[in-house]
């Protein structure tokens, strides 16, 4: 498969509903009730339950190996800020695009913008990656 | 009072190991949680990130950031990957401080990990950051 720079990356919308946070929690064994109980949630800044960050995270790497099945477990990197919270039942996009690629001593490089976008188009989850190509 | 660990830890104040061994179940219950028609077929390996997620947890419960009603706010993540990890592979994850700080009313905190297998060869590191507010921290 070839790559090239401006190439959007094969994203996708998923719901992130309760019943997946639950089942995040219990993989990850992160049961902060602002992510479970809806009248804890209710009393924080959120005012609701809220995705685990890495959960949204999570769909953006789903993206990447989507993307690069044979090299981004094998030498990937990301760097991200989570900028928003994703509430429970919200739809969200993740997104991606090729903004360079590099030639260095072990191979190509590319360099991808990465995303989690919000129903009300903020980003809940953005920053870089960089995957080898083959 | 008693404070949290993040109030009194200092840079290259050392976490764990901690296993972050991912069972079959775990990794069923993973792929429940993100999982869509768009996904890819792992195989027998593993999403990486959930051993971050599981490290971060430990991190978190040893930081002291779940009791107390603290309100963390996870800022940023740092994620680099070495090789694919199988389901059932041992892992440990070893965390350092490599922050900590007061900046207004919110301490930042940025811990490393480093994963490594049986061998003691790394197979991936993160690097987390962390907001509290310092009205509890």
């Amino acid at each position: 498969m070839t790559h090239s720079i401006g190439d959007k990356l094969s994203g996708f919308k998923r719901e992130i509903t309760q019943e997946r946070v639950n089942s995040y929690a219990s993989a990850s064994g992160d049961h902060n009730p602002i992510h479970l109980d809806a009248a804890y949630a209710a009393t924080t800044q959120f005012g609701t339950r809220i995705a685990h960050g890495m959960l949204s995270l999570a769909l953006v790497t789903e993206m990447l190996a989507i993307n690069f099945p044979n090299t981004w477990y094998s030498g990937g990197n990301l760097k991200v800020r989570f900028s928003a919270p994703v509430i429970s039942g919200e739809t969200v996009k993740i997104y991606g695009e090729i903004t360079d690629i590099t030639k260095t001593n072990v191979g190509l490089i590319a360099t991808c913008s990465i995303g989690c976008e919000k129903p009300d188009g903020t980003d809940a989850v953005v920053g870089q990656a960089t995957v080898p190509l083959e | 009072m008693t404070y949290p660990l993040i109030s009194t830890a200092t840079v290259g104040h050392e976490f764990g190991p901690y296993d972050v061994t991912i069972s079959s179940n775990t990794a069923k219950i993973y792929t429940k949680a993100i999982g869509g028609i768009e996904s890819p077929d792992y195989g027998d390996s593993q999403a990486p990130l959930i051993l971050v997620a599981v490290a971060l947890t430990k991190l978190i419960d040893e930081l002291g950031l779940f009791s107390g009603g603290l309100q963390t706010i996870h800022a940023g993540q740092e994620v680099s990957w070495i090789r694919p990890v199988k389901i059932g592979e041992k892992i440990d994850a070893r965390g350092k401080l490599a922050g900590n700080s007061i900046r207004g009313n919110n301490r930042f905190a940025t811990v490393k990990v480093s994963y490594n297998d049986e061998t003691g060869t790394e197979v991936g590191s993160s690097s987390t950051t962390i907001i509290v507010s310092t009205e509890h921290a």
